[in-house]
């Protein structure tokens, strides 16, 4: 009942096309994720379905009306801002209450239901104080519980928890993830952030100068990216991109160094994937590889180490108790399970089957 | 040499420029005020009649008490009128685009005009007989057709305030631009998005954050309304009669004009009082904490 | 009607709202341009088609009129008052903004309020005194006049661009070896020229503008641009195509100031309360 398509939809200013003929489903009930560096469409395409940008083609339908027509108000949407949008001259509950009072609600029911929310987000103690007088993380609440307090068909989101510190950030997601679970409204949510992606979304679009470059579970993403953008934007720290060709079967960085057996005929200028959890790291000697230590970082919870391998870099996570230093060789296994191949031109995955 | 020393040299020239060109002269219209300060019998400036100008003023001259009226009555309405103008005009100039830029630029434009060039001007668009103003209300509004605008009281006190409105919209326009443009547009949006509608967002959100810039609009008309003169003396002269004498005018016209400088002088600090008030509001704003 | 249809309408609607605002703007100092190109037949009457002619601005110049003297005496008059207060104003505003001083809240609300005082409380006093100094109807008198107005004005203005200047780059040139006098002269002046110019600019409008005390203080001599507007009064009537033409004198060179110094107009006007 609340599904959101966009049929080839377009948003251009002038010369820039912000958004370029894309089309989505997003389901009932799901929670999709709009990923993607600055200025790639993300925002755009989101207030294009709020209402607050018009598509310069396209359809964008929520549930079964088309409301390119229709003004913001009138298609049912709640929205987070990414700075919140609070009313500083109004109080929390009146912030609160303000779209349940501007569609004519009876005041015992918007009562009610702004408690319930300000419970919901734990604010029911501020309901008296102004947005000014409230920290970032309680303002960001204030606009949460605005959202909520309604029943709308969707809930847009945009950068929410960009402007917490960090900390703030990591309990705020998975307050977040919580209630959205409990409210089962569509979402559709705005993030640069990976980690917020892979965490809260049911599906992630990934989007670069205006295009969805692919839409997938975070499995998916993650374990099968469809291109060089997707498997480099995806995973902290960001996949190995090796450069080179290969050879009777083999991985040969542009160093002419072999690597590891990839099952794929013979290419030139080819990009092998290899995630930093999938490289291991020895004795020199006993791998497939020996390479210098370009840096040595301890994180606490994990070590990355930075290797140089001919003239690119490639980094490795060792375990936590790996100790080594900057300068020293060490050898280096790829495993072979787990690489990916992307042409270097257009940056498509390679997939395994495709020898023709 | 020192900062210590250094300072009070750099200040120094300015503050004997100050002194002498505002401050004496202050102290000395005070001093005045309280003379019989004729202007064509010597020594009489040396005269002292303690508060007489003043008990004169408000007790038994009906002239002063109708220049307190004008004025009032004038700044009231101009103040109302061109705030709500310019709030309009604003309003409609928010938006941007490539029409907001242009039309900045000339609203420019009149301030470079004087009052007094506005009053002269004002005074030829409503000469009854080539008066394109003039002529234009006539059209629009049959009975006025044959009326000398500047020979009626109460039509040359309107000429009066459509000369000021005229002037001032622009100045106040771009200043309420500025305010409105400094309010956060994701206020403005998230109303949008919670249902408000164009004339709801307005009052509940878009007015209430306006409130500080509109003080200092509001303020600040209002002092230049108290202090008008040129525009006057050129549009009308305080005529016909003394329909149109602010009090600006009527200190002129009693100290100039009859060369009473001591009742003048007292008239002048009678209008400071309001003056004060004005000031100190306006320092507020201008004083506080961001 | 759909919420698109209804927001072109509302966006026909306020197009037109915006023409005719500015059409009510423009056109008195239009008008005014169109009269003083018209003979002194033309100007008595309604018409938007005539000959224009260049008589009026040749005749302003010339006997009884004399604008070319008034001209003269507005430059001189704004031009020196402008040179004095200037400077004067940028080494107080300096001390204002980069030194704590005493009384200093006081100063400045002393300013401030010396703009809201009306002219006319403070021009009696100063008829009187000129008249025994014998400097009525002289440019020097209106010079002094004029800085009474334009001085405060110009301190408060420059501190705010003064205030904005970052004060990094004069420590750094201080920890280097430089004199506070040499810090002003060669890092902060250079800096804050474009203030400088904008309340330059801003003063001597004003001035130019000025005409309560030009009207009480002058006579004959020193009469400036505004109170000779005064002088077109015939028995016939105004003189408007000569007024007109001798408005557009006063006009123009202001419209061209203001225009050079836009982006500070508002700023300037409030005193900072408005950015």
């Amino acid at each position: 009942m609340a599904e959101v398509r966009l049929n080839n939809i377009t948003k251009r200013w002038d010369d820039f096309v912000a958004v370029d003929n894309q089309s989505l489903d997003i389901r009932d009930r799901e929670f999709l994720v709009l990923l993607g560096p600055s200025g790639c469409g993300k925002t755009t395409t989101m207030r294009m379905i709020a209402g607050l940008e018009e598509p310069t083609d396209g359809e964008v339908w929520i549930g079964d009306n088309m409301v390119n027509d229709d003004l913001p108000k009138d298609r049912d949407v709640a929205m987070v801002f990414q700075n919140y949008g609070l009313y500083p001259h109004m109080s929390v509950f009146d912030n609160i209450a303000y779209p349940l009072k501007v569609r004519g609600t009876p005041k015992a029911e918007t009562d009610a239901r702004v408690k319930r929310a300000a419970e919901q987000v734990e604010l029911t103690a501020f309901l008296d104080r102004k947005p000014r007088a409230l920290s970032g993380g309680q303002r960001q609440r204030v606009a949460l519980a605005r959202a909520i307090v309604r029943t709308p068909k969707v809930f847009l989101m945009d950068e929410p928890l960009s402007n917490l510190d960090a900390k703030l950030r990591v309990s705020m997601r998975a307050e977040l993830k919580h209630l959205s679970r409990e409210l089962k409204i569509t979402t559709i949510y705005v993030t640069h952030d990976q980690i917020e992606a892979m965490s809260l979304a049911d599906r992630v679009a990934v989007m670069r100068d205006g295009v969805i470059q692919q839409l997938g579970t975070p499995d998916d993403i993650y374990n099968d990216p469809a291109n060089m953008f997707v498997a480099g934007f995806i995973g902290s720290p960001a996949m190995n991109l090796i450069e080179g060709s290969i050879k009777d079967g083999q991985f040969v960085t542009a160093d002419s160094t072999p690597l590891v057996a990839v099952g794929s005929r013979d290419r030139a200028n080819v990009v092998l994937g290899i995630r930093a959890d999938d490289i291991e790291i020895g004795d020199p000697g006993k791998g497939d590889l020996d390479v210098e230590i370009y840096s040595f970082e301890n994180m606490g919870e994990n070590t990355l180490l930075t290797a140089q391998l001919g003239q690119q870099r490639v980094i490795a996570r060792g375990e936590r108790h790996l100790r080594k230093e900057q300068g020293e060789v060490v050898s280096i296994w790829v495993n072979a399970a787990h690489t990916y191949l992307f042409d270097n031109e257009t940056g498509i995955r390679i997939r395994g089957d495709d020898d023709a | 040499m020192k900062d210590n020393t250094l300072k009070y040299l750099l200040v120094m020239p300015a503050v004997l420029v100050v002194f002498a060109t505002a401050i004496w002269p202050l102290i000395e219209s005070l001093r005045l005020s309280f003379t019989v300060g004729r202007l064509n019998r010597p020594g009489s400036l040396d005269q002292y009649l303690g508060w007489e100008n003043y008990s004169w003023a408000m007790l038994y001259e009906p002239a002063f008490w109708n220049s307190v009226q004008v004025t009032a009555i004038y700044t009231v309405v101009t103040v109302g009128l061109t705030t709500l103008l310019a709030l309009g005009l604003a309003m409609l100039l928010v938006p941007g685009g490539r029409l907001r830029s242009g039309v900045q630029t000339l609203l420019i434009l009149p301030f470079a005009m004087s009052p007094a060039l506005i009053g002269v001007s004002f005074r030829f668009m409503f000469n009854p007989e080539f008066g394109l103003f003039d002529a234009f209300f006539g059209v629009l509004i049959p009975p006025l057709a044959d009326v000398s605008w500047l020979a009626n009281p109460t039509l040359a006190f309107s000429v009066c305030v459509m000369a000021d409105v005229w002037g001032w919209i622009p100045f106040l326009t771009l200043v309420l631009i500025g305010g409105l443009a400094s309010i956060p547009r994701d206020t403005i949006e998230a109303a949008q998005v919670d249902g408000a509608g164009g004339w709801r967002v307005f009052r509940d959100v878009t007015l209430p954050q306006l409130l500080p810039v509109l003080a200092v609009v509001i303020i600040l008309k209002s002092i230049f309304s108290l202090k008008t003169f040129d525009q006057i003396y050129m549009l009308t002269n305080g005529g016909p009669g003394t329909a149109t004498q602010t009090l600006s005018h009527y200190i002129y016209f009693n100290g100039m004009k009859y060369g009473q400088i001591g009742y003048a002088s007292s008239v002048a600090w009678l209008m400071v009082i309001p003056m004060i008030f004005l000031t100190y509001a306006y320092a507020k704003f201008v004083f506080r904490k961001r | 009607m759909t919420g698109k249809q209804k927001k072109k309408l509302m966006n026909a609607i306020q197009v037109t709202l915006i023409l005719i605002a500015i059409f009510i703007m423009l056109v008195p100092i239009l008008w005014i341009f169109l009269a003083a190109f018209k003979n002194h037949i033309d100007v008595f009457q309604l018409k938007l088609l005539f000959t224009p002619t260049l008589e009026n601005f040749k005749s302003v110049f010339a006997p009884p009129y004399y604008l070319g003297r008034k001209l003269v005496n507005s430059t001189i008059v704004a031009l020196v008052t402008v040179l004095i207060a200037i400077p004067a104003a940028t080494t107080a505003a300096y001390a204002f903004s980069r030194f704590r001083m005493v009384g200093e809240t006081a100063m400045l609300v002393t300013v401030l309020a010396t703009q809201f005082v009306p002219a006319v409380v403070i021009i009696l006093p100063f008829f009187v005194m000129f008249r025994d100094l014998g400097l009525l109807d002289t440019r020097l008198g209106l010079i002094i006049v004029n800085l009474a107005i334009v001085m405060p004005f110009a301190i408060w203005m420059i501190k705010g661009f003064i205030d904005g200047i970052p004060i990094d780059t004069e420590e750094a040139a201080m920890v280097d070896g430089s004199s506070r006098v040499q810090v002003i002269r060669n890092i902060v002046l250079p800096m804050a020229a474009p203030g400088l110019l904008t309340a330059g600019i801003f003063c001597f409008i004003i001035s130019w503008n000025e005409f309560l005390f030009a009207l009480i203080l002058t006579n004959r001599d020193s009469v400036t641009l505004p109170i000779g507007l005064a002088l077109f009064k015939a028995e016939e009537g105004d003189l408007w195509n000569l007024l007109s033409a001798a408005g557009i004198i006063i006009m123009v060179p202001m419209f061209i100031l203001a225009l050079i110094i836009r982006n500070y107009f508002v700023q300037g006007m409030t005193m900072g309360a408005v950015r």
